[in-house]
């Protein structure tokens, strides 16, 4: 038993001194191992005749062997723990250096901007549609009530294709407004649609021009549309594009395809802006199209994207919107 | 159009205040500000005087000595300008004046003989271009002599506001000071001052005779004559006036011409009688006829353009500009002032043609007044009568074989409410539209006449207009209609999942001009035939390199990364969603939408990753990504040679039974051409199959089931695609397969001359069970021998 009383005594230490898990095992093999000490004792345990010394030996073996596993276990965990925080400790890197950024490029700041303004007239309950870039005279002019003799069909406004041999020229339109008359030609009211696309002008480039810019254009023709619903609907578009205290107001101007007329400035980023053209569509439109101009009313609207997109986002040369440069582009965020 | 508030307030009484309130006011009749700001002179201390004596200097004999009365004081002042005599009233600047904001005018000797002051020319006080002599008001400003010792401001009428107002072309009545105080008369309800135009009609009879050949290019032809001018320099209050509306002052003649025409919107051009004749014809130029006009310029007239003439030759081209050979001198002494009403087409398709916009052509063009041939003309015999001593004759030429009259219109009172939404009664509308100087009868409807200077006012809604602009747009209240609801539709939905792929895969959407040029064609190496070198030309194309509509998306991409690249940005990696123009044999032609992309530079490199080139992979993998993403069945991309990519490294798109587009590599010469270098990578295709209607996708349960999983290499002759391989593992293992990946390929001497090694990773599932080797060994072995069969390959080892 003096074995006992020494594993008793030393095991303690030796368990305390262990400085890796490896030590540890070492000594949980030599102390309460198969080959131990312990297990020597417990295999002479059937040499004890007398039964209750028997039982009183192996209840001893017993507790000192489960002290000792006890005091084991704890040794391990604690060498585990310092031996998981010395890896962790190595595996220290500076996590200021810069990451791995999955790569994302960016949607066009003119995209960004007529797809939102289409979704605020869809959520109104508007149908989205395009009509083709290159078009006829008709539709871009004379359908909308612009006489034959007005200025901007001349070359110096307008560009022409060399395409086809009818009266009706060929032009690249230079206004999405075309759609105003194609789609009401070819549909009965009520009509509400927002039109955004691609028109061209015989302008070069400089700061306030491009000759291919974009626009979005909006009618809605009904039983009972009124100026009143031209200003709500376009006051509600303005508040919901350049923010709820945004002020509009509505002054009168002129356009060959609406009567009255008008456009919508907005008080935005501390001074009045230049909006868009609006007005009720010109009877004489409705006559083209074959609508009852007695019956029917209806307003449109046309306003330039990269206007609005450069008012939002303080861009002041336009020639921004076409800058390749990536230093550009990534910030269309 | 250009004014001062002085002018404006001739006609109409404008509220003192802000000159910000005239600008709401204007704007809120239709009337745009461009601009406005207030004059104020440049100079201070500046008075009236009168010159009591003028005498010798002792010392100098270039200056003269002066007495001047300024009011309550009398100073000798040293003068070197030699215009005036005792009696003259001058501008003096008093010491403690200070002229052009920074010279301060002081007692001091000159030649030993003290001044205290300065008598002031025109351009000393920015008051004008004349510096020889000193400023005389006697006869400019009548009223000076007796405002001894008042400012010279109060004479000259400073501060004064100047507007300029971008008048909208339907107005053409506006174009006047007259015309904008009518249209500030109804809105602020104050009468119109109207002084009228009397001429003293001194002179002998008139002895102009007036032929009219054409009355639709020239409905009305009226004019009169002054005898006995004197041609000089205007006074200095008329030279201001126009100066501030942007007009040069020339001489009497033509200014007085110029006033009455900012004054009251009728353009009249003076004749010198003896230079002209006494017989004007009207007619249409004809076809190749030349004229010398006022600027000393030869023009070549066409059948369209109308022409004065004097019974046979051209002397004016109508409503645009006058002839150098009737063109008044120094020496004319009678002139005809003609004030007609031109076509307003024609004299719009001439101006534009012959590049002469005037302030004249641009108010015919528009539409003057018809009825106000007769007064243009007066008002300016009146003010030749004051300023250049001419005799009028005693009747006007007024020759009206067109006669344009005022018109009416039935208004029914419900279609203000039916398209403004709010009612206004018959009272307010008669009264708002008697306010603008229509007439207004009946009740309802009412009966609304219009006057000739009103010709954008032609039918009801025309009148809804005025009734709007006069009562208000604020008063209309807001009111927001909803659509029936159609939403983006499955094109503009299935474009947006396109571009968020592409942005999701690292693209810059780019949007580029719809033009190229016949040189981009060439570049991209297109041989003759190639459906892309069949562009539509523009007629007038903004430059030579873009005389093209656009056949391909391609170059203009190439272009932008080309530019990007030269910026140091260390990639290119653009996308463009955009329509190609097509020859089609519709009326319109054909304009698809197609997606192109481009990839150049390389990776950006840094302390994670090396960089990396672009290559054709990057190319294939776009697409592999767009056709899993979008769901696309039967695609496949197939080895091929076509412009403007690498023979080697291109391929077809295909969809269907078609080919849509191609990608690969940019060939050499071409990224050459564009200014590139490396490895360029490109794509370009037909979006109008992948924006087609395809229904929801459909779920399919992942099997609980383990897979089996593994490697097949082959050896295939070099030119076999492995698109070839990866079919035919498919077909043979059909539904079990659940994935096939190329993993390695290589060559090299253990494979052979002309051979490859392709090894591919097979993951074979069953969606019901667990595969047993028993089941699979079969498999494996079928799927050798189809690769081995559809390729002329073999396999490899044992894998």
């Amino acid at each position: 038993m003096d074995h006992f009383e020494e594993l008793r005594h030393a095991t303690p230490r030796r368990v305390q001194d262990a400085a890796t898990l490896a030590d540890l095992d070492e000594i949980e093999a030599t102390t309460i191992g198969r080959r131990s000490i312990v297990a020597e004792a417990r295999r002479d345990l059937g040499k004890i005749k007398d039964p209750e010394e028997r039982r009183a030996t192996g209840r001893a073996i017993n507790d000192l062997a489960a002290d000792i596993a006890l005091q084991i276990e704890v040794r391990r965990t604690e060498l585990h723990t310092s031996e998981v925080n010395a890896t962790l400790e190595a595996e220290r890197v500076d996590v200021t250096l810069p990451g791995r950024v999955p790569r994302r490029g960016t949607h066009h700041l003119i995209q960004q901007t007529m797809d939102e303004i289409v979704d605020i007239f869809v959520a109104l309950g508007y149908t989205m549609v395009q009509g083709p870039e290159a078009e006829t005279e008709f539709y871009n002019f004379t359908a909308l009530n612009i006489p034959s003799t007005h200025p901007s069909r001349l070359e110096s406004d307008t560009l022409y294709l060399e395409y086809g041999d009818t009266a009706d020229e060929i032009l690249l339109r230079t206004h999405t407004s075309p759609m105003q008359a194609r789609h009401m030609e070819s549909h009965d009211p009520p009509v509400y649609i927002v039109v955004p696309g691609k028109v061209f002008r015989a302008d070069a480039i400089d700061a306030t021009h491009l000759p291919v810019f974009h626009q979005i254009e909006g009618l809605a023709v009904d039983d009972n549309i009124t100026f009143a619903d031209l200003k709500g609907t376009l006051g509600q578009f303005a508040r919901q594009f350049f923010g709820p205290d945004t002020r509009v107001k509505f002054i009168p101007h002129y356009f060959p395809f609406t009567e009255p007329s008008a456009e919508m400035h907005a008080y935005t980023q501390g001074e009045w802006i230049e909006l868009l053209g609006c007005g009720m569509v010109n009877p004489a439109v409705f006559e083209q199209v074959g609508y009852d101009a007695e019956t029917l009313t209806g307003f449109a609207f046309g306003m330039g994207v990269e206007r609005m997109a450069m008012v939002r986002h303080g861009i002041t040369d336009l020639r921004t919107l076409i800058d390749p440069d990536v230093r550009t582009l990534e910030q269309y965020r | 159009m250009k004014f001062t508030l002085s002018w404006l307030r001739e006609f109409v009484e404008i509220p003192a205040g802000d000159p910000h309130n005239l600008v709401e006011a204007l704007e809120s009749l239709g009337h745009e500000i461009a601009e406005f700001r207030v004059i104020e002179p440049t100079f201070a201390g500046v008075v009236i005087g009168r010159v009591q004596e003028v005498s010798a200097h002792p010392n100098a004999d270039k200056v003269r000595l002066t007495k001047v009365d300024v009011g309550g004081e009398v100073l000798d002042i040293v003068c070197g300008a030699w215009n005036f005599q005792a009696g003259a009233v001058v501008p003096v600047a008093v010491p403690g004046a200070v002229l052009g904001g920074d010279f301060q005018i002081t007692r001091r000797a000159i030649r030993g003989v003290a001044s205290n002051g300065m008598i002031c020319s025109e351009r000393e006080l920015d008051l004008g271009e004349e510096a020889e002599g000193i400023m005389v008001l006697n006869d400019d400003y009548p009223g000076a002599a007796s405002m001894i010792g008042a400012p010279l401001a109060d004479v000259i009428g400073l501060p004064d506001v100047y507007y300029e107002v971008e008048v909208t072309p339907n107005r053409p009545d506006c174009l006047s000071v007259y015309g904008l105080a009518r249209d500030l008369a109804a809105l602020y309800r104050t009468p119109l001052r109207d002084r009228g135009i009397k001429v003293t009609e001194s002179g002998a009879p008139t002895c102009i005779s007036v032929v009219i050949e054409d009355a639709d290019a020239c409905p009305r032809f009226a004019g009169r004559e002054v005898r006995g001018i004197t041609v000089g320099t205007s006074p200095h209050w008329l030279r201001w006036r126009l100066t501030q509306a942007g007009i040069r002052p020339i001489s009497n003649v033509v200014d007085a011409s110029n006033y009455a025409m900012v004054e009251f919107g009728h353009p009249t051009h003076a004749f010198d009688i003896a230079r002209l004749g006494t017989t004007i014809g009207v007619r249409l130029a004809h076809d190749g006829e030349g004229i010398v006009t006022l600027d000393g310029q030869r023009r070549s007239l066409t059948a369209a353009d109308i022409v004065v003439t004097d019974g046979e030759i051209p002397v004016a081209i109508s409503g645009v500009m006058g002839g150098a050979s009737s063109e008044v001198h120094a020496d004319t002494r009678d002139v005809f002032i003609e004030a007609a009403y031109w076509n307003p087409a024609r004299v719009l398709m001439t101006s534009k043609r012959l590049s002469l916009r005037s302030e004249a052509s641009q108010r015919f063009e528009r539409g003057a007044d018809p009825s106000f041939c007769v007064l243009a003309a007066d008002r300016v015999a009146q003010i030749l009568t004051e300023i250049a001593g001419g005799a009028p004759a005693p009747q006007p030429v007024d020759v009206n074989p067109g006669a344009i009259e005022e018109w009416q219109i039935s208004y029914p009172l419900s279609e203000t409410e039916r398209i403004l939404g709010i009612s206004i009664d018959g009272a307010t509308t008669k009264e708002l539209l008697e306010r603008l100087t229509f007439k207004v009868e009946g009740s309802d409807p009412l009966v609304v006449t219009v006057p000739t200077r009103r010709p954008d006012v032609q039918r009801p809604v025309d009148l809804v207009e005025e009734i709007a602009r006069l009562h208000g747009f604020d008063s209309i209240p807001d009111t927001v209609p909803q659509g029936p609801g159609g939403g983006l539709g499955q094109r503009e939905t299935r474009m947006r999942e396109i571009r968020e792929i592409m942005v999701g895969a690292g693209f810059y959407q780019m949007i580029t001009f719809s033009f190229i040029g016949e040189h981009d064609l060439d570049r991209l190496g297109l041989e003759s035939g190639h459906p892309a070198r069949a562009g539509i030309r523009l007629v007038n194309p903004i430059n030579d390199t873009e005389g093209v509509m656009r056949t391909t998306l391609v170059p203009g991409l190439l272009k932008a990364a080309s530019m990007g690249l030269a910026r140091r940005n260390t990639s290119a990696q653009l996308y463009e969603i955009g329509k190609v123009f097509l020859p089609d044999g519709g009326e319109l032609p054909k304009q698809p939408d197609r997606l192109a992309f481009v990839l150049a530079g390389e990776t950006a490199a840094d302390w994670l990753t090396q960089a990396t080139d672009f290559d054709v992979f990057d190319a294939s993998g776009v697409w592999e990504l767009l056709a899993e993403k979008l769901g696309l069945p039967h695609t496949q991309l197939r080895q091929a040679d076509v412009a403007p990519f690498h023979p080697g490294r291109c391929a077809e798109i295909i969809l269907g039974d078609g080919v849509i587009g191609a990608l690969g590599e940019i060939h050499p010469n071409v990224v050459d051409a564009y200014g590139l270098s490396g490895r360029v990578v490109a794509g370009e295709f037909d979006l109008e199959e992948l924006l087609l209607e395809s229904g929801p996708w459909q779920f399919a349960a992942p099997s609980a089931f383990p897979p089996v999983v593994f490697d097949l290499a082959f050896a295939l002759d070099a030119d076999v695609p492995a698109s070839i391989l990866i079919d035919a593992v498919r077909e043979a293992g059909s539904d079990l397969v659940e994935d096939v990946r190329v993993f390695d390929v290589f060559t090299g001497a253990s494979i052979g001359e002309g051979r490859r090694s392709v090894a591919v990773n097979i993951c074979l599932r069953a969606s019901d069970r667990t595969l047993t080797d028993a089941e699979v060994t079969p498999i494996r072995q079928a799927i050798a021998a189809r690769v081995v069969k559809r390729t002329g390959g073999e396999l490899r080892g044992t894998a």
